[in-house]
C-alpha cells in the first residue's frame, strides 16, 4: 500500500497548500512536510506490498503499483532531492509561491505513478499527467521567452506521445494478451513477429526518445531549463522528468525484445553521438542554465549507450545513473539559483573569483560538479562506469566513442569551476546562508551515499534489469523457430 | 598478524577524516593546528602500513574485503584492499614521505590565510593515493586514480587567485582525464577479455590467453595510455612542468615522490598482462626511454628552479617505466623508492631555497647560496649526487638496476633492446650535467643577484629537519636492492612473490662489473662536463652552447606546448563552438521548424471553419454519406 | 394495408426535399422550414415502422409513437428558441441571409 501513498499523499499535500495559501508560513510548513513525508514514506518502500485496483476491468486496464525493481530507488532518490527543492520553491518563489510548490508536488505524484506503476494504460496516463505541472512550472513562472519554450516542449512531448499511445494500444490488441499488466503482456507479446514487433518498438521509442532525451530530439530540454524559473526549482523537476531511459527500461525493452534487438543498434549510435554533443556543447556555454542543460543532456547519452547496449551490467548501471543525475545535476541547478539570487545574472563572465569571499559556496560547488563529470566516489561514477561497461561488451566501438565524453566531461567541469569560483575576485558575495546550507546539504548526503554504498540499489534495479535480458534471450530463443512459424502463418493465410 | 594487517585498512580513513576535520571546521582552527592534525593522521596511517609491512612479510599476502561496491548479474566489484608486498611497500612510502612533506609544510605554509583548505586538500591526496595502492579491483584502484587527481587539480590550483595556476590546474585535470579515458577503456576490454576485474584474478588469468595475443596487447596499450596521463609520459607529458604552480611541498610530494609514480606502480601491478603481451611491453619502454631522453634534455635549457626539477622528474619516472616494461618490475619500484627520497627532498630544499628568497625562483639571480643555508645547501648536494648516480648512493643502485633490466631483458631482445639501452645510459649521463648545473647554480659560486643574497637565510627546524631525515634516507636507502651478484638484493627478494615472470638474459659477473662501472664513467662524464662548463668556464662556453638549436629546443620543451594548442586546445574549442552553434542554429532551428508544421496544419484546418452555416450543412450530408458508403462496404446491412 | 416501403419511399423523398431546401436557401425562415421538413420525414419513417412491428404483435409497439411525440415537442421547443433568435438578428440587420451571418468563423 506505501506505493499508493507515495501517489497520493504529495497530491493531497498539494490540495492542502492551495488552499492554505494565504499564509506564507503554512506553505513553506506543508512543503517541508510534503517533501520529509514522502520521503519518509519511500525509505520504507522497497519490497513493501504493491496496491492493485480496478480501473476499467473491462479493458484489461487495474490500476497497479507495485514496489518492486527499479522503481522505489527511483522514487527514493527524487523524493530526497524534492525536500530541498520544495523549501527553495516556498522560499525563494516571490510570487504564487504556493503555487509553485503545488505544482512541483503535483509531478512528484506523477513522477512516483510512473516508477511504480506495473499497468501499461496506467503508466502511460501519469507519464502524460506529469507533463502538465512542468507545462504550467513554465508557463507560469517562467522566464521572458517561456511561451516559445512552453510550445515546443508541448508539442516534442504531445507528437512523441501519440506515436506511443498508439503502440501501446496495439500492443495488447495484437498480441492478445490479457490485460494491461506487465506481467501478462511479457508473456503474451514475444510471440509477435519480430517485424511487429519492430514497427511497435520504433512507436513506443520516438514518445520515450523525446523524453530521454537524445539528440536531435533534445531542443526542448535546453529551452525548457533555460526558461524555467530563475530559483532552478523548476529545473530540479525537469531533472528528475527525463523518464524516457525509464520507459525504455521497465516497458519497451521488455515486452518488445525482437524489435529492441533491431533498432537497439541505431538508438544506441544515437545516444554515443548525445553522450559527446552534449558534452561540446557544453564546454562552450555562456549561459549557466544552458550549460547545465547541455551537460545533462550529455549524461543522458550515456544513459542511453547503457540501455540499448543491451547488457545486464549496462542496463542496470544506466538506471542507476539516472536516480544518481537527479542529484548532482538538481543541486547545481539550485546552485546556479542561489548564484542568480546574489547577482541577477546567469551569464557566467558575470562571475569569477568567488571562491574568496564565498569559500563553503565554491567548496559545496566544486563538490557537486566532480559529483556532475562522474569523479569516481560520487554519485554519477558506479553507474556511468557500469553503462559505458555493459555496452562495450556487446558494442565496443559506440562505447568506446561515448567514453570521449569523460574527457569532454572534465573540460567542462573544471571550466565551470574555474569560471564561477577561480581567477581574481569580481565582486564580494555573500557566502551560503544557513538555508541554503540545509538545502544542499540533502544533495551533499545523496551523492555521497550513492558514490560510496551502490551496491543494495543495485541489487534491486537488478531484479528488473534481469527481466529484460531474460526477454532478450528468449526473442533469440524464438528467433530460431522463426521460419517454421512464418511458413504455418503463410500457408494458413492460403486456405 | 592477519588482523593487524586488517587494521591497516583505516590508513585512508585517517587521512580522509583528518581532510574532514580541516575542511569543515579549519576556520575554527588556530596557528598551527590544522598542520598538526593532518599530520597526526598521516603519521597514523605510517604506523599502520609499517604493522601491515611487517604483517606480511610474516604472513604474507592479505585480503580484506568489506562487501560489493557494483553488482550486476555476474558482472560483481567488491570493496576490499589487498595487502601485499608490493602495495605495503608503497603504502609505506606514500605515508612515510608524506609525513615528511606534512611537517615541512607546516613551516612551509606557515600564515597562509588557506592554510586548512591546504592541508584538507593533501590529507585528502594521502587518502586517495593509499585507495589507489591497496585497491584489490581495478575499479576501486581508479577510484584512488581519480582521487587523486582531483587533489593534483585542487593543489596546483591552490593560490586560485592568479589565474595561471587555476589553468595550470584546469590543464593537468584535463591531460590527465585523457589518461583516466584510456583506463576506462583498459578496464572495459579487461572485462571483456576475463569476465573479471579484480586484479589478481586478472593477473593470475593472463598467462591462460595466447603469448602476445592482440587482446593482451590492447589492454596493456590502454594501460600504457592511463599510466602515460598520470605519471606524465610522452606524449600527455606537458601537464606536469606546469603544474609547479603549486606549493612546493604539493610538487615534492604529488608531484613527484607518489602521485607521478601511479603509473609505473599501475604497470608492476598488472605485470600478468604486459609480460604476456611483449608488443605493449615495448611499447611501454619505448615511450619511457624517449620520454626520459626528452625530459632531460629540456631540463638542461630551464631557469626556474622548480622546473628543472619537474622535468627531472619527467626523466626519471620514465626511467621507472622503462623498468616495469621490461618486466623488471622491481627495479622500477626500487626506483620509485629512491627518488622518492632524493627528489623530494630536492622539491623541499628548492622549497627552501623560494621561501628564503620570498619567492624567487629563477636561478639566474640566485648562486652562492650554499654559504648562507647550509643545512639547505648540504641536503641538496647529497640528493644531487644520489640522483646523479654517484657510487655508493641510492640513486646509483637503483638506476643501474634499470640499465641492466633494459640490456638483459629477453621479451625486450626483439624490440631493439640494445638501443634502449644505449638511449638511456646517455640520459644518465644528461642527467648528471643538468642536476650539476641546477647545483652549481642555486648553492654555488658567486651570487648574481646581490640583494636576493643579503635576503636568504636558513628555514626554520620544522622545514630542516625533514630535509635533513630525507637526506638520511637518499644515501641508505639504495642499499635495500644492492647487485644481486655482490649481495643478497632485499627489494627483489620481497617483491619476488607478487611480480610476474619475465625472462632476463644473465649476464656474467664480469660484465655485471663493467655495466656497474659504465655507469659510474658515465655519471662521472655528466657532473664532469657540467662542472668544465658552469664552474671553470666563464659563462662565455654556457652562453655558445645556448645558441645551437638543440638548446632553444631544450628552452622550448621541444614546442609540444604549442603544438598541442593548434593540434588539440584550439581545434576542440573550435568544435565545441561548433558543436554549440550546430545546435543553435541548425538542429534547434531545424526541429523548431519542423514543430512549426503543426500551427500550419491547424490553419489548414481552420480554414474549415468558413463561418457559412450551409457549408457546414454541407459537410455533415458529405459525412453522413461517406459513413453510409462506409457501412455499406464493410458489410453492416448485408 | 398499405406496405410500409411506400412509407419509407415518402419519408426519403421528404428528407432529401428538405436536405436540398437546407443546402440551396439562404433565407434563415425558409431554412427553418426546411428542416422541419426533414424532422418530419424522419418523423414518418418511425411512425410507419411502428405501424409495421404494432401488426406484427411485438412488445414495445408504441415506442415508436412515443419517440415521435418526443420530436415534435422538441421541434416545437426549437422553432420557439429559434424563430425568437431569428427576430433578434432581424431587428439587428434587417436581413436573414445566413450567408451573410458569417462573422464566427476562426
Amino acid at each position: 500500500m506505501i506505493s499508493l501513498y507515495v501517489v497520493l499523499l504529495p497530491v493531497l499535500i498539494a490540495l492542502l497548500v492551495l488552499l492554505g495559501r494565504s499564509s506564507a508560513a503554512l506553505v513553506r510548513g506543508l512543503a517541508f512536510l510534503g517533501g520529509v513525508g514522502t520521503f519518509a514514506l519511500s525509505l520504507f518502500l522497497a519490497g513493501s506490498e504493491g496496491f492493485q485496483g480496478a480501473w476499467l476491468p473491462r479493458m484489461g486496464v487495474n490500476f497497479s503499483l507495485d514496489a518492486t525493481g527499479a522503481g522505489p530507488v527511483l522514487v527514493l532518490v527524487a523524493a530526497l532531492v524534492m525536500i530541498p527543492t520544495l523549501l527553495v520553491a516556498a522560499t525563494r518563489v516571490e510570487q504564487n509561491a504556493a503555487g509553485f510548490v503545488a505544482l512541483l508536488l503535483l509531478a512528484q505524484a506523477g513522477l512516483n505513478g510512473i516508477f511504480l506503476s506495473k499497468d501499461l494504460i496506467v503508466f502511460y496516463v501519469f507519464w502524460e499527467a506529469t507533463l502538465i505541472p512542468g507545462l504550467l512550472l513554465l508557463g507560469m513562472f517562467g522566464g521572458d521567452k517561456r511561451r516559445q519554450a512552453a510550445l515546443k516542449y508541448l508539442v516534442y512531448a504531445v507528437a512523441g506521445s501519440m506515436l506511443m499511445l498508439v503502440s501501446i494500444l496495439s500492443l495488447k490488441a495484437l498480441s492478445g494478451a490479457a490485460s494491461f499488466h506487465i506481467t501478462e503482456l511479457m508473456i503474451a507479446t514475444p510471440s509477435l513477429s519480430a517485424g511487429v514487433q519492430t514497427w511497435l518498438f520504433v512507436g513506443m521509442a520516438i514518445g520515450m526518445v523525446v523524453k530521454l532525451p537524445l539528440w536531435p530530439l533534445h531542443s526542448w530540454l535546453i529551452d525548457l531549463n533555460e526558461q524555467n524559473h530563475p530559483s532552478g526549482a523548476a529545473d530540479v523537476l525537469g531533472s528528475l522528468y527525463k523518464v524516457g531511459a525509464f520507459g525504455f527500461f521497465a516497458w519497451a525493452l521488455p515486452l518488445l525484445p525482437a524489435g529492441a534487438e533491431r533498432v537497439a543498434p541505431y538508438l544506441l549510435a544515437l545516444a554515443a553521438v548525445t553522450a559527446v554533443y552534449g558534452a561540446l556543447a557544453a564546454i562552450s556555454q555562456q549561459h549557466l542554465k544552458r550549460f547545465l542543460a547541455y551537460g545533462s543532456l550529455s549524461h543522458m547519452g550515456i544513459i542511453g549507450v547503457g540501455l540499448f547496449g543491451l547488457h545486464l551490467a549496462g542496463l542496470s548501471g544506466a538506471i542507476y545513473f539516472l536516480a544518481a543525475q537527479m542529484l548532482s545535476t538538481g543541486g547545481l541547478f539550485l546552485v546556479a539559483g542561489m548564484l542568480y539570487h546574489r547577482r541577477r545574472s546567469f551569464m557566467l563572465k558575470d562571475y569569477g573569483g568567488l571562491a574568496k569571499s564565498a569559500p563553503a559556496f565554491a567548496g559545496v560547488s566544486l563538490f557537486l560538479i566532480f559529483a556532475y563529470i562522474g569523479v569516481p566516489g560520487l554519485s554519477n561514477f558506479p553507474g556511468e562506469f557500469m553503462a559505458l561497461l555493459g555496452a562495450f561488451q556487446t558494442s565496443p566501438w559506440p562505447a568506446a566513442f561515448a567514453t570521449l565524453a569523460v574527457i569532454a566531461a572534465g573540460v567542462y567541469g573544471v571550466n565551470l569551476y574555474q569560471r564561477l569560483f577561480q581567477g581574481p575576485t569580481t565582486v564580494p558575495t555573500s557566502d551560503l546562508s544557513a538555508l541554503e546550507l540545509y538545502v544542499l546539504v540533502p544533495f551533499i548526503a545523496g551523492v555521497l551515499w550513492l558514490g560510496i554504498s551502490p551496491a543494495p540499489q543495485l541489487r534491486q534495479i537488478e531484479q528488473q534489469a534481469a527481466l529484460v535480458t531474460i526477454q532478450l534471450e528468449r526473442a533469440v530463443d524464438a528467433a530460431d523457430e522463426v521460419p517454421t512459424v512464418t511458413l504455418a502463418g503463410l500457408t494458413g493465410g492460403e486456405k | 598478524m592477519n588482523d593487524l594487517v586488517q587494521l591497516a585498512s583505516l590508513a585512508p580513513l585517517l587521512a580522509l577524516a583528518g581532510a574532514v576535520i580541516n575542511g569543515l571546521f579549519g576556520r575554527n582552527l588556530k596557528g598551527n593546528a590544522p598542520g598538526i592534525i593532518a599530520s597526526l593522521a598521516v603519521a597514523a596511517g605510517f604506523v599502520l602500513s609499517l604493522i601491515a609491512f611487517f604483517g606480511v612479510r610474516a604472513g604474507g599476502a592479505v585480503r580484506v574485503n568489506f562487501g560489493d561496491f557494483l553488482v550486476a548479474g555476474d558482472f560483481k566489484i567488491g570493496l576490499g584492499f589487498h595487502f601485499d608486498q608490493l602495495s605495503v611497500l608503497m603504502m609505506l612510502i606514500i605515508t612515510g614521505v608524506g609525513l615528511l612533506i606534512h611537517i615541512y609544510s607546516i613551516g612551509y605554509m606557515h600564515g597562509d590565510d588557506g592554510i586548512s583548505r591546504y592541508f584538507a586538500q593533501l590529507n585528502l591526496f594521502v587518502a586517495a593515493m593509499l585507495v589507489l595502492v591497496m585497491a584489490d579491483s581495478f575499479p576501486l584502484m581508479f577510484v584512488g586514480w581519480e582521487g587523486v587527481g582531483v587533489c593534483s587539480f585542487l593543489l596546483i590550483g591552490f593560490w586560485y587567485r592568479d589565474l595561471a595556476n587555476a589553468s595550470a590546474g584546469r590543464k593537468a585535470f584535463i591531460v590527465n582525464r585523457v589518461g583516466d579515458f584510456g583506463f576506462l577503456l583498459a578496464m572495459f576490454l579487461t572485462y571483456k577479455a576475463f569476465g573479471t576485474l579484480d586484479i589478481q584474478a586478472v593477473n593470475a588469468a593472463a598467462p591462460s590467453l595466447a603469448y602476445g595475443a592482440a587482446i593482451l596487447t590492447g589492454i596493456g596499450l590502454l594501460y600504457l595510455l592511463a599510466a602515460a596521463g598520470k605519471s606524465a609520459q610522452l606524449p600527455l607529458h606537458t601537464w606536469l612542468p606546469d603544474a609547479m604552480a603549486g606549493p612546493t611541498p604539493v610538487s615534492a610530494l604529488i608531484h613527484a615522490a607518489t602521485m607521478v609514480t601511479a603509473g609505473v606502480y599501475l604497470i608492476a601491478r598488472t605485470g600478468g598482462i604486459f609480460a604476456n603481451a611483449p608488443g605493449a611491453a615495448a611499447t611501454v619502454v619505448w615511450v619511457a626511454v624517449l620520454t626520459a631522453l626528452m625530459a632531460a634534455i629540456v631540463a638542461i635549457g630551464q631557469t626556474d628552479i622548480k622546473k628543472i626539477l619537474a622535468w627531472s622528474t619527467i626523466s626519471q619516472v620514465g626511467f621507472m617505466v622503462a623498468a616495469v616494461g621490461a618486466g623488471a618490475y622491481w627495479a622500477g619500484i626500487f626506483h620509485v623508492l629512491t627518488h622518492a627520497f632524493f627528489k623530494a627532498l630536492l622539491f623541499l630544499g628548492a622549497g627552501s631555497v623560494i621561501h628564503a628568497l620570498g619567492g624567487e625562483q629563477d636561478v639566474r639571480k640566485m648562486g652562492g647560496l650554499g654559504r648562507k643555508m647550509r643545512v639547505t645547501g648540504t641536503t641538496s648536494l647529497i640528493a644531487t649526487l644520489a640522483i646523479a648516480g654517484v657510487p655508493f648512493l641510492s640513486g646509483y643502485f637503483s638506476k643501474d638496476a634499470i640499465l641492466g633490466a633494459l640490456l638483459t631483458s629477453m621479451p625486450l631482445g626483439n624490440y631493439g633492446g640494445q638501443i634502449l639501452f644505449v638511449l638511456l645510459m646517455l640520459t644518465a649521463g644528461i642527467t648528471a650535467f643538468y642536476m650539476f648545473r641546477w647545483y652549481y647554480l642555486v648553492f654555488a659560486g658567486e651570487p648574481r643577484s646581490k640583494a636576493e643574497f643579503e635576503r636568504a637565510h636558513e628555514s626554520p627546524a620544522v622545514m630542516t629537519v625533514p630535509l635533513s631525515i630525507l637526506a638520511v634516507g637518499s644515501v641508505v636507502i639504495g642499499y635495500v636492492g644492492l647487485p644481486a651478484f655482490l649481495a643478497p638484493n632485499a627489494i627483489q627478494e620481497w617483491l619476488a612473490p607478487v611480480m610476474a615472470h619475465v625472462d632476463f638474459e644473465h649476464l656474467s659477473t664480469s660484465a655485471e662489473w663493467l655495466l656497474l662501472i659504465g655507469s659510474v664513467v658515465v655519471a662521472a662524464a655528466g657532473l664532469g662536463l657540467g662542472y668544465w662548463v658552469y664552474a671553470l668556464g666563464s659563462g662565455a662556453l654556457a652562453k655558445r652552447l645556448g645558441n645551437t638549436p638543440l638548446a632553444s629546443a631544450s628552452r622550448g620543451a621541444f614546442g609540444f606546448d604549442r603544438l598541442y594548442r593548434s593540434l588539440f586546445t584550439e581545434p576542440g574549442e573550435g568544435l565545441a563552438e561548433g558543436v554549440a552553434s550546430l545546435d543553435r542554429d541548425v538542429v534547434d532551428r531545424g526541429m523548431t521548424g519542423l514543430t512549426g508544421v503543426v500551427p500550419l496544419l491547424g490553419r489548414l484546418i481552420v480554414l474549415l471553419q468558413s463561418g457559412y452555416v450551409r457549408a457546414y450543412a454541407f459537410a455533415m450530408v458529405l459525412g453522413v454519406l461517406a459513413l453510409a458508403v462506409a457501412a455499406a462496404l464493410i458489410g453492416v446491412f448485408a | 394495408m398499405v406496405q410500409t416501403e411506400y412509407y419509407v419511399a415518402l419519408s426519403a423523398v421528404l428528407f432529401a426535399l428538405g436536405g436540398i431546401g437546407v443546402l440551396t436557401r439562404r433565407s434563415a425562415i425558409m431554412l427553418f422550414l426546411s428542416i422541419e421538413l426533414m424532422l418530419n420525414a424522419a418523423n414518418l419513417a418511425i411512425v410507419a415502422y411502428a405501424r409495421q412491428w404494432s401488426a406484427a404483435g411485438a412488445q414495445h409497439a408504441l415506442d415508436g409513437q412515443a419517440a415521435v411525440f418526443i420530436v415534435l415537442a422538441i421541434a416545437a421547443a426549437e422553432v420557439a428558441v429559434g424563430l425568437g433568435i431569428l427576430v433578434a438578428i432581424f431587428r439587428n440587420r434587417v436581413s436573414t441571409d445566413v450567408d451573410e451571418l458569417s462573422e464566427v468563423r476562426a
